[in-house]
């Protein structure tokens, strides 16, 4: 074995600082509470600039003289269903198991779509469950989500992807779990703030941007998760 | 000098990764020479071979934080390599397009004072099978090479170079068996025609 290659990756290796075990803990759960503090701080701000700071709202005027109300009971059971889905898809992007590899194709895959299925399922079963009507709103088509739970995953989409670091295999794919997890999480900001269960307006405001996000994942897994040569 | 075995490298990375700086010569020696083999068989080329692995090792360096107690080394350096090794092609095609190069030559015949001896015919024969069967594996679908790669040329079982390439078992079995037909097939064309 040629020596001086030893040495010279030894020496290379010696002049970069690299983070340990405990180091890069501390690093991520900082990077952990930039993404609570960036998701919380975008759902207040759309909420103050969309519904007078209202983060929780229980419904309105979906057509004159027809009003729309979901109990809070149906509130919490639908909120902490999701937050349930989105602490699962949270863990599913970030840990990797046993292997330095990350979790096989198989499981990605059935994650990614199991996420969104299951919030979908979640919300409309619970809105039926409880008996809420799931009326459409014609002013509210779901754009307004739309936007919210983009604005809101941004930041917790960045701070996965740092936390993560690296996929030396499959990286667009560890990106777009990455981003269906951000998208779960701002589901959770979505169903507390929108009243509407009319299923195509969840479909559009509420399960879009999780394919947009996954979308966006998937693109700057690639870019950043990916091995590069120097 | 004996390679030290994979297990060391195992618990040695635990070790660099709580903050033992000693222990990645240990890693070093230990996966060092399995990767620049694989490297120099991927690449055609010992200094890149060399340059190559000395980015796997800091890639494994700057990465030591994450390493995962009880996780194997070595697939984690594979795929490292690996995609390491396909950026560099990528990056390489790029350059020769921008710079509109003619491709290298591909005359590699090259001094070998051991070869030398034998009969000319016989080292002219065997050079071009040699060449024939590499043109072969380029040649083969990128996801039967990987699988042939790191089952046959690379030695990884199975299970590992499932983890590797990111898919099943019976999936890596099927394409290293489709690689293999598709070789012998080569070799009896190639038998064939001399």
């Amino acid at each position: 074995m040629n020596a001086e290659l030893r040495a010279r990756v030894l020496a290379a290796a010696a002049a970069e600082t690299s983070p340990t075990c405990s180091d890069l803990r501390r690093r991520n759960l900082m990077i952990g509470l930039v993404a609570a503090a960036s998701g919380l701080g975008a759902f207040v701000i759309f909420a103050a600039l969309m519904s007078e700071g209202h983060l929780l709202r229980l419904g309105g005027e979906v057509a004159p003289h027809q009003y729309l109300e979901r109990p809070v009971g149906l509130v919490a059971t639908s909120v902490g269903g999701a937050l349930v889905v989105a602490a699962t898809a949270v863990w599913l992007a970030l840990r990797r198991g046993r292997s330095m590899l990350g979790r096989s194709r198989r499981r990605l895959l059935f994650g990614a779509a199991l996420i969104p299925i299951s919030l979908l399922a979640w919300k409309v079963g619970c809105s039926i469950a409880f008996g809420a009507s799931m009326v459409a709103w014609p002013e509210r088509p779901g754009e307004r989500c739309l936007a919210l739970s983009l604005f809101v995953a941004a930041g917790p989409l960045l701070s996965f992807l740092a936390i993560r670091r690296s996929a030396p295999v499959q990286p667009a794919l560890n990106g777009a779990v990455i981003g269906f997890a951000a998208g779960a999480v701002a589901w959770v900001a979505a169903d507390l703030w929108c009243p509407i269960a009319y299923v195509p307006h969840v479909l559009l405001g509420h399960v879009l941007p999780l394919g947009v996000l996954a979308g966006v994942g998937a693109l700057l897994g690639r870019a950043l998760l990916a091995p590069r040569s120097r | 000098m004996a390679i030290p075995d994979l297990d060391g490298a195992d618990a040695a990375m635990e070790r660099y990764a709580r903050g033992d700086a000693a222990a990645f010569a240990d890693v070093y020696d230990a996966i060092a020479p399995r990767l620049l083999v694989l490297l120099r068989k991927a690449t055609r080329d010992a200094s890149a071979a060399e340059d190559l692995m000395q980015q796997t090792l800091l890639h494994m360096h700057r990465a030591r934080g994450s390493f995962i107690p009880g996780a194997p080394v070595m697939p984690w350096a594979c795929a490292i390599a690996r995609r390491l090794v396909a950026d560099s092609a990528r990056r390489r095609r790029v350059e020769q397009r921008v710079f509109s190069e003619a491709p290298a030559d591909d005359d590699r015949m090259t001094y070998d004072p051991v070869a030398a001896t034998a009969a000319a015919d016989d080292l002219l024969h065997a050079h071009r099978l040699a060449g024939r069967m590499q043109q072969r594996i380029e040649a083969l679908p990128e996801l039967q090479r990987n699988a042939y790669r790191l089952l046959r040329q690379e030695g990884l079982s199975l299970k590992r170079a499932a983890e590797v390439l990111g898919t099943t078992v019976s999936a890596v079995k099927l394409r290293a068996h489709r690689a293999s037909v598709a070789l012998r097939a080569a070799l009896r064309e190639a038998e064939e025609l001399v």
